[in-house]
């Protein structure tokens, strides 16, 4: 017992004042699209398809970079030949749509063939300055509520799990946002949700959904749950991203996540619930343009599956 | 080496034997000459490490394999026999070798081919609403399709009878953040009567997909096999490619791969151990030993980019490199995890709180674990003494001397004093290598295409047991079929061995003093 105390008084605070503060040296890859030549070297490299090179009409090329799927491999880093392709500094990111996670640049071909960027099309996400500030007035008092998740692993290969795991750790300690994960879907305000959606999880999804109460917040996480990722979407064992099975609030790339951007992901989230349950009343925070999930038709309980 | 193929060749009574590579031996048998060369090949002392089927595609037929592990002259030996298309059957000989009962059953799911004599012929992997006569890994099934549901029950569960006998269902869906399985108790009271395990619900179709994707690309699925052994089974397929078209990843890229299978290897124990210590519900252990795993992997986030070590791994090498900066920084952080963790581990056997919950727990005896072919870390609880590393070694552990650490209890405790001791011998071969790191380059170029209709074997030994993948080329040097083996799927049987006459409340740390992967076993 004596051992326990002393280490314990040892060890002081371990857990970390801003989990945002720490920046990985690998992030998602980002495209300079105004010097790319659109060579599609990129998207033969990518294992997911999170680049791929379409060709709307016979003088026009789109190149498109997905952050849903991007399993941040670095091979379009290694195999660009003009080095326009960079590992980012930026891992927290976290989006209401898969639409906002996807950039989509246009090039014209001259009469060489070669191809010249026009310009450049993408939505805008919630900023991690969003979250920061929501987690700041978390740590004020201000926004009151706990928050209840309920853990789904859909057919995911288990890295997404322990990175969620991690934020429970004393160095994480989400618990102290008043973020808890629950054991049952009854209590829970929010599915935190893994793994391309294996054929043989579907139903099991389904069903926790549906028991979960309204109003119930989704969030997809890692590659494979929110694009099925490596494991591919539509083939016969793995549908892909949870938004094929049950409406998804929010999106929470990578491969797996870092602990930090799954954090990120369930502060959006939470200003999703905020403005689901107040849908009158100003947002503490800069509001999210969400749309709810259509109710679903409640069906019978998991207990009579 | 033509000496060690002639003694395999005699012990197992074949005409033939044809050494592939050094380490990887194979012969062709009748189909009716699989059960006796299996007799002999258990006579001998071999153990069967994996049974998997292949479909050779239009015009050809199918074939069923049999990997045997040789320790003493150690190989693998792979024995196989063709199949024809229209007579779909082969000789069971799960009967007499419980460990071929999952693989057998899934080579009939997956491939339509009936183990003949086999005591069990239900689905093992395809759920209930799978329709009959559909069989994903043939050639000729598309992946890209839903399939439609079927409804019944196909496999009921064992019934129970008796006054105060019943059934606790628990999963798929489980109360922690733990991968889906569903584990059905027949419990009297508290106690277990018997546990059946119903697995494959993170069945991605993994093995389909390597089918798919463009050879290189393979890594990157192999490194999501399981997300907590990407170091292994990422090893274990570039070993198999690198086999196949005869590439020898530079010195450096060997020493350089030990050191992130064993930090893999570090992590996963030191996570378990807080597993077991929060399973016991002794929180202050289980915190210290979450501190000291994520300050592992902070580590490793800043060394390789990478938490969990993913993309450290190439066809032909390592990603990555370590300066003679960054390897001092990590001896001396291994210096610091080496107090903490000595602490740790003194902490949790001083105490009986703890020795009162792991005693005695969960025994799986060496008889049951030898007889279902449990590998790795739970085997070796159990007395088994295997070890890769040692056995057949790969990549830099060749020039290393080590002892491997082994248990005899076979309980809850063995398995805990098992990864502290291999967290011990890691950081043994963690200095080693670390401190004597050959100069030169870390990855060999690779040809641009794979040789045609030829095969391979890699293999890895990850922190939880053997990795290993079989890799075979078509005509047009694409993979034809990747097997991939994870230590899991032998080690579930094992487990549902060691929980009967536990009470159910104890189920969890039996459970967690495995640890094994839903999505290895699944695939
Ligand atoms: S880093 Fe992402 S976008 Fe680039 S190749 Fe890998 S998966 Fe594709
Ligand atoms: S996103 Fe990556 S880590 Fe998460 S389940 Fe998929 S493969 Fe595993």
């Amino acid at each position: 017992m004596f051992r326990i105390l002393s280490k314990s008084l040892k060890t002081g605070v371990v857990t970390k004042a801003d989990p945002f503060e720490s920046r990985p040296p690998l992030g998602f890859p980002v495209i300079d699209f105004a010097r790319c030549t659109a060579c599609e070297e990129c998207a033969h490299a990518c294992p997911t398809g999170a680049i791929a090179l379409a060709a709307p009409a016979a003088d026009r090329r789109q190149l498109s970079l997905s952050y849903a799927a991007c399993i941040q491999c670095r091979e379009c880093v290694a195999a660009c030949p003009e080095q326009v392709v960079a590992s980012g500094r930026d891992v927290e990111v976290a989006a209401y749509t898969r639409e906002q996670l996807t950039q989509t640049a246009s090039f014209d071909l001259d009469g060489m063939g070669r191809a010249r960027f026009t310009h450049m099309e993408a939505q805008a996400g919630p900023g991690l300055e969003e979250s920061a500030a929501r987690l700041r007035e978390r740590i004020r008092g201000l926004l009151g509520r706990s928050l209840h998740v309920r853990e789904v692993d859909a057919g995911s290969c288990n890295g997404c799990e322990l990175e969620i795991t991690a934020t429970t750790n004393p160095v994480f300690d989400l618990e102290r946002f008043g973020i808890h994960f629950v054991a049952s879907p009854r209590h829970a305000d929010l599915l935190l949700v893994t793994g391309p959606v294996t054929r043989n999880m579907e139903i099991a999804l389904r069903r926790t959904y549906e028991a979960a109460p309204e109003p119930r917040v989704v969030v997809a996480v890692g590659a494979c749950g929110c694009s099925g990722g490596i494991f591919g979407e539509g083939t016969y064992a793995s549908i892909g991203g949870v938004d094929r099975v049950v409406p998804v609030d929010v999106y929470v790339p990578g491969c797996p996540p870092r602990p930090q951007a799954i954090l990120n992901g369930l502060l959006v989230a939470m200003g999703v619930r905020e403005a689901r349950l107040n849908p009158k009343a100003p947002a503490a925070s800069p509001e999210p343009a969400v749309t709810p999930s259509p109710a679903r038709p409640r069906a019978r309980g998991v207990d009579e599956g | 080496m033509t000496a060690a193929r002639d003694v395999l060749r005699d012990r197992l009574a074949l005409e033939t034997l044809a050494e592939l590579r050094p380490g990887e031996f194979v012969a062709e048998v009748p189909l009716s000459g699989l059960p006796e060369t299996a007799d002999r090949a258990m006579a001998a002392g071999l153990r069967l490490a994996s049974l998997f089927g292949s479909d050779e595609g239009p015009g050809g037929g199918f074939a069923v394999h049999h990997l045997w592990a040789a320790t003493g002259p150690p190989g693998f030996v792979r024995v196989w026999a063709p199949v024809a298309r229209d007579a779909p059957r082969f000789p069971s000989i799960a009967a007499k070798y419980p460990v071929a009962n999952w693989f057998e059953r899934e080579i009939m799911d997956y491939f339509g081919l009936v183990p003949e004599g086999h005591p069990n012929r239900s689905r093992v992997a395809l759920h209930d609403d799978w329709p009959e006569n559909v069989w994903p890994l043939r050639k000729d099934f598309d992946d890209r399709q839903v399939v439609p549901r079927v409804g019944g029950q196909s496999r009921p569960y064992r019934p129970v009878i008796g006054e105060g006998v019943f059934h606790v269902p628990v999963g798929p869906v489980h109360a922690g953040i733990i991968e889906p399985g569903h584990f059905r108790f027949g419990v009297a009271g508290e106690p277990i009567l018997y546990l059946q395990v119903r697995l494959f619900y993170a069945h991605e179709g993994t093995e389909k997909r390597f089918e798919r994707l463009p050879w290189r690309h393979g890594l990157f699925l192999a490194e999501s096999i399981s997300g907590d052994t990407s170091v292994g089974h990422a090893l274990a397929f570039a070993h198999a490619i690198e086999r196949l078209v005869g590439v020898e990843p530079p010195p450096r890229a060997r020493h350089l791969r030990v050191v992130l299978l064993e930090l893999e290897r570090v992590y996963n124990h030191v996570a378990d151990i807080a597993g077991i210590a929060t399973d016991v519900a002794f929180t202050v252990p289980a915190a210290r030993a979450q501190i000291l795993r994520e300050g592992l992997v902070t580590m490793q986030e800043r060394l390789f980019g990478s938490r969990l070590l993913r993309g450290t791994i190439a066809l032909g090498g390592v990603k990555c490199d370590l300066t003679l900066g960054r390897r001092r920084e990590i001896l001396l952080d291994l210096e610091g995890l080496q107090r903490e963790f000595d602490d740790l581990v003194t902490l949790l056997i001083d105490s009986g709180n703890f020795t009162d919950r792991v005693d005695g727990t969960g025994i799986l005896p060496n008889q049951v674990a030898r007889d279902f072919g449990v590998v790795g870390l739970a085997g070796r609880a159990s007395g088994l003494d295997l070890d890769l590393r040692r056995d057949q070694p790969h990549d830099a552990y060749s020039g290393l001397h080590f002892v491997v650490p082994l248990e005899e209890g076979g309980d809850v405790r063995a398995r805990f004093m098992m990864r502290a001791r291999e967290v011990e011998l890691s950081l043994v071969i963690l200095r080693h290598v670390l401190e004597d790191m050959p100069e030169g380059r870390v990855r060999s170029a690779l040809p641009d295409a794979l040789p045609p209709s030829s095969s391979a074997l890699g293999w890895a030994e990850g922190w939880r047991g053997e990795c290993l993948h079989w890799v075979q080329t078509d005509g047009e040097g694409r993979l034809r079929r990747v097997k991939v083996t994870d230590p899991s799927f032998k080690n579930w049987q094992g487990l549902a061995h060691a929980v009967p006459g536990n009470i159910l409340p104890d189920f969890p740390v039996i459970n967690k003093s495995f640890n094994l992967s839903y999505s290895g076993n699944d695939l």
